[in-house]
């Protein structure tokens, strides 16, 4: 008995002491491989999350008040290109847009209060790694070469993948989904960025930095590359059936939809278009290089036609209706309610009697914090979803809509970008009377109700100065102000042609001043972001990464 | 069956008898009186007497009871009386803990530490992890948040992975405690708590020992008539506020020539909308103006004191009864209990838990033991902010005349009064008004453990232990809709769903997350002893153990929102208009090893043992190697050989004893940090794939911690006559360690398109020393006074970092903290203020240029400042501001008894050299809110409380940047805790009447410190984190407690 129990009981024990090797063998069950994404659906997949998820949404580093791309990224354009300012200092978002100094009506001289006080010292001065997301210069560079490398990694994809149906034609649209996107990313880098990388291989890099204008080159390169593959396509129906799964579904309304091989094609050409015009000050553009901008213009997106767009859907899957974009952070009940204010400077570029001013609403005037400086004082907010008179679609332009789905974002060009370089590639070719023409199209497109200046004037001034206020009302927050203002001059020092004078400023004791001199006095290319170099040295022989300029 | 009769059969008689000590000749309590070779016995009372009834066959009484030596006495008469030894107590005591076989302390060859349930004071919340402080040498706990449920810090010896953090394993009786949180175990419950702090002894655990043990054990019945205990006690507690936080009571606004504060744009006095609940306007603050003043009063707007209308005194209340007692097979101890607090934060809800334990053992048969352990706990968590931060930052950034109790027209409170009262300040009433909060967490412990004792040499042990957690989480927001400031300023509360208009508010969150853990434990342990069982003479005795530890692991959890809610009411989730599955998430993990430990000991004179661990890991995947780790401890007993103990060194020094031990603990990468995958969301009607920017890494491996430590453990027998200064234990250790290829997140360039990779990336060592001195400063009949002082130091440094070092920022803001190669772990980084016009820094040039340093002076608060503008000097580059680790931290106990009728104990607990970052007091300065501005100080010759300098402390250079300004010496002392028990129970002459206690204990009454914030204790980051510990951000502060309790025992 005593002995069958201690037999019992070592049994049992040594049972209980044995393993198993299979139950290690434990797989994450909550998403797929990497291996998922070689088969067709799973590119398919990639291909939209990738572009839209790590191009514009997903980073190591991010802040809520200044958000994702096209509301923080681009948000740092329209400070610095004086459409909105900012109060608060996360990621310094209140001193990248705060000029030198503002000469008040009174001849009272307001410096930037901040230290250090000038912008290209300030932005070298937050440059660092150590700034981690604190410094405003990682994100666009950071997005951007995320973007990317998705592009790498579905260009990888593609040449190794089987498609179903008209397998060329599909991975043909796979390919110029891939380069378009890299071609638009080269566009932001070398719009921004002193200097940059050429990175054509997927989760790898290079020390080898080349000038802003290399990588504008690529750009272009990347972007001929994506209309070759175009041009190849004959299966029309397969091209537009997976494009259409590339889309996202809710964006497929209004400008935005299943584009056709010639729209697509228009709208390489308009961003062609711009990284001429955006990168070349216009004093020094040459009647060839307007030439080439009107050229492209002229084959770039005409009205009507289906562009890259965005939208906010019910649960937000990639934008966000209330903070997603510049101008939804920009409206408010009241001036200044929101995380970003309304620039009085945006408001008085308006012409009297243009009725997009309705959307525009005035307020009890906000007074933001006394020592920040004054510049982002207003009496403006946006009107959330326009005001009822305006009567859109059929009517006039929403600046904002915080409705589901209600705001429609221009991810890349447009037509009214694409109609505006027309016109001012003419007025520096001399066809003052097409130029004219262009801005009336424009205004008429965006409802703006404003009687044509075709035919009124032949004073290239005139002219001009209409082209910018349609400039910086037209295209409002589609993150294009600041390439305005740096390639007119306006951010250059008041001693270098700078400035701007005339200006519509509220004091600090809420006096308001309409013939303010503003002396921006802003770096025009971004030194390459320390995250950057501090894991990825430049090579000897690389270009400089940084501006020269002090 | 047979045994049974032979009871019925035996003829019993009634053995009394009273147990007293020797060295004061005090009845003792509690002894257990057990007849040898039996598991009949009892207890003393609380007069240190016992009566038992024995079977005529018995001979021999066994009194043990701890601190005291086990004494057998022969049964000779009826009456039994017996005369205890005191123990160089801690020097003998058998623990479990990091040596697998139960041993002597005298026969370790690593530092154990035990505390035994008397020593643990009653904590306000009941929890066996606050009642832990100051009482572990060498080990920092740090209670880090005032608000119920919170954990504590836990820093066992140093930092040893970067990732891990610093929680040690919980063990409870020898199996994991995985799944529940140690703050939920009931400390009523809990018998004795070993500690075992360093890899040496931690290994035989396997990769989660690393960070050492701690291991709790369970009240067990003992043999005996049934006992009853019940306690009960209630508390109240107070925010503590050592350094005098308040709101400026003063201001600096523009006001006009009466004194009222203006309106920014209109230039008229401000007026508060009543039906907007907010101010259309903002203010002017000319804080950067040199000659603006803080010193104007309240005139048209009144000053609220917001602490007063939000802080409270919260109540706890504790109840508990067990059952408990056995017979000659069997032993039970049930239990239950229930433990209520509300915050000190008003209307931020309240925590409620409740435990239920049933502890049951039987012999089976000879040599076969069963235990079955049960612990059902229920934990109701209401808190709408559980960490409180959010709340109390809403609050200290609002201006003192926001009136935040106001109720518009509606009855509704608004949530943003405008940024005239700040644009960081939020009102907590509108939370309160419109969230609700519910946690309900289950947690099972059950306990199976299965003793076969061989009669010789073998003894064969199985535990397996199944842990049950289930957290049910709604979190539920009310529609909004109707309210007229959130609607007007578009501030309202959505959690998940981001709701574009407030007419789409209203939002239920459901997150159900649970965790089943199971760990068997499976030893089988080899005795002999060469006298004995081999009849050879050689003291030899050997044990080995061979243990298999299997371990697995599954964590689920699964989130779902409902958002916008219908317009009518009642309504449940399905009639939201907006649904989404947010988070679906399940993540298994299995490991298991063997362990293999060979032990020699040598007569009383010293001994040996080594070994080693072999763990899979199912991080590793199918294919996997195991990885194995070594150790090996060893000591000597001076105090045994007769050299010592013959002579006079043997009278003073009883016992002397060396240790030294090495071990090495592998600390796996977690379940999935090798595995990569692709993200996935919906894209409206398409499944959308993208990578995350923070990637794993296949090539992780384990992170291996290594081990030395030295010891020794000696007892000293104090002065012989008199009654002053007896039985002094010392115990000191030294221990040295260093982990290779810790595991961080790395950064990555992000040109590749990746943001970050895990690597194995830091070396880092660490050493430090621990000291635990007792001894019995005063001992006689009437009162007696016992002494314990604990010690500890640690240093904890990154050796080597690869790459670049890696910028962390704190959980709690935007602190920074570099973890750089040669700098000690936690180091923050920041910019400089100066105390001299001179300063250098650290390449030698001037931070002020020469040409320059006439500009400035230092102010009368020592700052260096600007003679025209007032501000402060900031560099422009960042330094080191130094490692907000304290340099040592201490702590006191002193117990005093007066002859078994009262007994008196305090503990002052003592941290000196740390630090915190002022979060707290640097946001408090953006708006002119905080008491400083009030103080006025002298710049250049001028005095007055000069916005300009306040201001510009904020504000120079990087607005709310670290700044060495706001890093303070937060070393303190605080009398943790003071207990004053009175036993009732010798006024009633009754038997059934065995204890009657009343408790009176204090906590955390007084706090000695420089910090200028509420509470020095407290930390903002992440829990038990390796480096960010040194952070204050509006974190809850700590409470003082008067608790009043009653305990009474039948």
């Amino acid at each position: 008995m005593n002995r069958k129990k201690i037999y019992l009981v070592t049994v049992l024990f040594a049972l209980v002491i044995t393993s198993c090797k299979k139950q290690l063998d434990v797989k994450n069950p909550n998403s797929p491989t990497v291996d998922n994404a070689t088969t067709e659906s799973g590119i398919i997949s990639f291909a939209q999350g990738g572009v839209y998820e790590d191009g514009f949404r997903t980073l190591k580093y991010g802040d809520g008040i200044f958000g994702l791309f096209y509301s923080g990224a681009v948000g740092f354009h329209e400070m610095m290109g004086d459409v909105i300012g900012a109060e608060a200092a996360n990621g310094y978002i209140n001193q990248i847009g705060c000029p030198d100094y503002v000469i008040l009506d009174d001849g009272t001289k307001v410096l930037n209060p901040s230290a250090p006080a000038k912008q290209h010292d300030f932005l070298r001065s937050i440059n660092l790694n150590g700034n981690q997301g604190q410094n405003t210069t990682y994100y666009e560079w950071a997005y951007m070469y995320q973007l990317n490398n998705v592009c790498n990694t579905i260009l990888a994809s593609v040449s190794k993948a089987s498609f179903s149906g008209d397998a060329a034609a599909k991975k043909a649209t796979m390919t110029a989904w891939a380069y378009w996107w890299k071609g638009f990313a080269y566009a932001r880098i070398g719009s921004i960025y002193y200097a940059g990388i050429i990175n054509s291989t997927a989760g790898a890099t290079n020390g080898n930095y080349v000038t802003k204008e290399a990588i504008i080159a690529e750009s272009n390169a990347d972007l001929d590359k994506a209309a070759a593959a175009l041009s190849g396509i004959t299966n029309v129906a397969d091209y537009s059936s997976l494009l259409g799964k590339l889309i996202p579904d809710f964006t497929q309304v209004g400008n935005g939809g299943i584009l056709t091989i010639d729209e697509w094609k228009h709208n390489i050409n308009t961003l062609k278009a711009r990284n001429i015009l955006v990168n070349t000050p216009v004093a020094t553009m040459t009647t060839a290089q307007w030439t080439s901008v009107l050229t492209l213009a002229n084959t770039g997106i005409q009205q009507g036609e289906k562009v890259f767009t965005l939208r906010s859907n019910a649960t937000n899957d990639l934008l966000d209706a209330l903070s997603g974009s510049v101008s939804a952070k920009t409206t408010a009940t009241a001036a200044g309610g929101n995380t970003y204010k309304l620039s009085e400077r945006f408001v008085q570029d308006f012409k009297a009697g243009d009725k997009r001013l309705a959307n525009v609403k005035q307020t009890v005037t906000w007074l933001g914090n006394a020592d920040r400086g004054n510049i982002f004082n207003t009496r403006y907010t946006l009107v959330d979803a326009g005001v009822a008179a305006n009567n859109f679609p059929s009517g006039v332009i929403q600046f904002s809509n915080r409705n589901t789905g209600g705001y429609e974002m221009f991810l890349v060009g447009s037509f009214e970008e694409n109609e505006l370089m027309k016109a001012e590639a003419n007025i520096y070719l001399s066809n003052l009377p097409a130029a004219l023409a262009s801005i009336d199209k424009v205004r008429n497109a965006e409802g703006a109700g404003l009687a044509a200046v075709a035919g009124t004037t032949s004073s290239v001034a005139v002219v001009k100065e209409e082209l910018r206020k349609e400039r910086r009302i037209g295209l409002a927050f589609r993150g294009l102000s600041f390439y305005d203002a740096r390639r007119w001059g306006v951010i250059n020092d008041i001693s270098a042609g700078g400035g701007r004078t005339n200006a519509v400023v509220i004091s600090n004791s809420a006096v308001v001043s309409t013939h303010a001199t503003i002396n921006y006095n802003f770096l025009d290319y971004w030194d390459v972001p320390d995250n950057e170099l501090a894991y990825n040295p430049a090579l000897a022989g690389s270009a400089p990464t940084k501006n020269p300029k002090q | 069956m047979a045994l049974f009769c032979q009871y019925a059969y035996a003829q019993n008689r009634t053995i009394t008898g009273t147990v007293i000590g020797k060295s004061d000749g005090l009845p003792i309590p509690g002894v257990s009186v057990v007849i040898k070779g039996t598991r009949l016995g009892t207890q003393t009372s609380g007069d240190g007497k016992f009566s038992l009834s024995v079977p005529a066959t018995a001979k021999t009484l066994v009194f043990t009871f701890i601190g005291y030596v086990k004494l057998e006495v022969p049964i000779e008469s009826n009456v039994v009386n017996a005369t205890l030894l005191d123990d160089s107590k801690l020097l003998s005591e058998v623990v479990v803990t990091g040596s697998g076989v139960a041993t002597s302390k005298t026969r370790l060859g690593i530092a154990v530490e035990s505390v035994t349930a008397a020593q643990l004071p009653a904590t306000p919340s009941a929890s066996i992890d606050q009642a832990l402080v100051g009482k572990i040498p060498g080990a920092q706990i740090s209670s880090v948040n005032g608000n119920p449920g919170q954990q504590v810090n836990i820093v066992l010896r140093g930092i040893n992975s970067i990732q891990g953090g610093t929680k040690p394993l919980i063990l409870i009786d020898g199996v994991q405690l995985s799944a529940t949180d140690i703050n939920a175990i009931d400390l009523n419950n809990i018998e004795r708590v070993e500690v075992v702090q360093g890899a040496a002894g931690g290994t035989i655990y396997g990769a989660q020992g690393a960070n050492g043990v701690i291991q709790l054990f369970t009240k067990k019945g003992k043999p005996g008539s049934m006992h009853v205990d019940i306690s009960s006690s209630a508390g109240v507690n107070t925010l503590i506020n050592s350094g005098d936080v308040h709101k400026a009571k003063s201001m600096s606004l523009v006001t006009d020539a009466s004194g009222n504060i203006l309106g920014a744009a209109s230039g008229k006095p401000l007026v508060f909308d009543k039906t907007l609940s907010y101010y259309p306007e903002n203010v002017t603050w000319n804080s950067l103006d040199p000659l603006n003043q803080n010193n104007k009063p309240y005139k048209n707007l009144t000053y609220y004191d917001h602490y007063k209308e939000f802080f409270k005194s919260a109540s706890t209340i504790n109840n508990s009864i067990s059952i408990y007692g056995g017979a000659e097979k069997i032993d039970y101890n049930v239990s239950a209990s229930n433990s209520y607090q509300n915050t000190t934060f008003k209307n931020n809800g309240d925590y409620k838990r409740s435990n239920f334990s049933a502890n049951i053992g039987i012999q089976l048969f000879k040599g076969l033991k069963f235990r079955t352990n049960t612990q059902l706990i229920y934990t109701q968590n209401n808190l709408l902010d559980q960490t409180g931060r959010g709340i109390l930052y809403s609050l200290n950034n609002t201006r003192p005349f926001a009136n935040y109790n106001y109720t518009d027209p509606d009855g509704n409170y608004g949530s943003y009064f405008g940024d005239a009262t700040g644009v960081n300040g939020f009102n907590p009433n509108y939370n309160t008004q419109y969230t609700h909060s519910k946690i309900a967490k289950i947690d099972l412990l059950q306990n199976f453990n299965l003793t076969y004792t061989f009669p010789k040499f073998v003894e064969l042990d199985v535990k397996y232990g199944l842990n049950y957690n289930t957290n049910n989480n709604t979190y539920l927001i009310d529609a909004q809709d109707n309210n007229a400031n959130a609607g007007y300023t578009q501030v309202y509360l959505t959690n998940y769903y981001s709701a574009p208009t407030i007419t789409q508010t209203g939002e239920t969150t459901k997150d159900n997350a649970s965790t089943v853990f199971q760990n068997l434990i499976g030893t089988a342990t080899f005795r002999t002893d060469f006298k004995n069982d081999f009849h050879l003479n050689i003291p030899l005795k050997t044990s080995t153990q061979l243990t298999y530890d299997y371990r697995k692991n599954v964590y689920k959890d699964f989130i779902t929102y409902g958002a916008d809610a219908p317009s009518y009411t009642p309504f449940n989730s399905s009639n939201y208009l907006v649904f989404k599955t947010q988070y679906d998430y399940v993540e298994p993990f299995i490991t298991y090893g063997y362990l293999v430990n060979q032990k020699f000991d040598y007569g009383e004179y010293g001994g040996i043992s080594g070994g080693f661990r072999s763990d899979y890991s199912s991080a590793f995947g199918r294919g996997s190697k195991p990885f194995t780790f070594p150790r090996a401890d060893a000591y000597l007993r001076l105090s045994s050989f007769s050299f010592w103990n013959d002579g006079s060194l043997g009278a003073i020094f009883p016992e002397v004893k060396f240790r030294a031990a090495y071990g090495e603990a592998g600390i796996q990468p977690g379940a999935f940090q090798r595995y990569v995958t692709l993200s996935t969301k919906n894209v409206g009607g398409s499944s959308a794939f993208f990578l995350d920017p923070n990637q794993p890494n296949p090539d992780l491996g384990v992170e291996v911690s290594k081990e030395t430590e030295i010891g020794t453990d000696i007892a000293i027998a104090g002065l012989k006559e008199g009654n002053w200064l007896k039985n002094f234990t010392l115990s000191v250790s030294y221990w040295k360690r260093k982990t290779d290829n810790a595991i961080y997140r790395v950064d990555a360039a992000p040109s590749t398109g990746v943001g970050s990779i895990l690597q194995n990336a830091f070396g880092l060592s660490s050493n430090g020393i621990q000291v635990a001195l007792n001894f019995s400063p005063y001992k006689s009949k009437a009162f007696s006074w016992d002494f314990t002082t604990n010690f500890g130091r640690s240093k904890s440094i990154i050796s080597s970092v690869v790459g670049q070092p890696v910028v962390v920022t704190s959980a709690a803001g935007s602190s920074n903290y570099v973890l750089k190669a040669g700098e000690k772990i936690g180091q923050l980084y920041g910019f400089l203020m100066l105390h001299k016009v001179d300063e250098k820094a650290p390449d030698g040039t001037y931070f002020i240029p020469q040409s320059q340093q006439g500009d400035y002076v230092a102010a009368s608060n020592g700052w260096v400042v600007s003679k025209t503008t007032k501000q402060p000097f900031v560099t422009s580059s960042q330094y080191s501001l130094g490692d907000p680790n304290p340099k040592f931290n201490m702590s006191f106990i002193n117990n005093f008894s007066f002859s078994n009728i009262a007994s008196l104990s305090f503990q002052v607990d003592w941290v000196y050299g740390s630090h915190i970052y002022n979060q707290t007091k640097e946001w408090m300065y953006r708006d002119g809110i905080s008491g400083d501005y009030d103080k006025s100080i002298n710049i250049d010759g001028a005095s007055g409380a000069w916005t300009a300098f306040y201001r510009g402390v904020y504000a120079q250079v990087s607005r709310n940047g670290t700044k060495n300004y706001f890093y303070e010496d937060a070393s303190f002392a605080r009398l943790r805790n003071v207990s004053l028990a009175v036993n009732l129970h010798s006024f009633f002459h009754t038997k059934s009447l065995k204890k009657l206690q009343l408790v009176f204990t204090g906590r955390n009454l007084v706090t000695i410190t420089k910090y200028t914030g509420y509470d020095p204790e407290i930390s903002s980051g992440t829990g038990n984190s390796a480096f960010d510990r040194g952070v204050d951000h509006n974190t809850i502060p700590n409470t003082k407690t008067y608790q009043l309790g009653l305990n009474i025992g039948l």
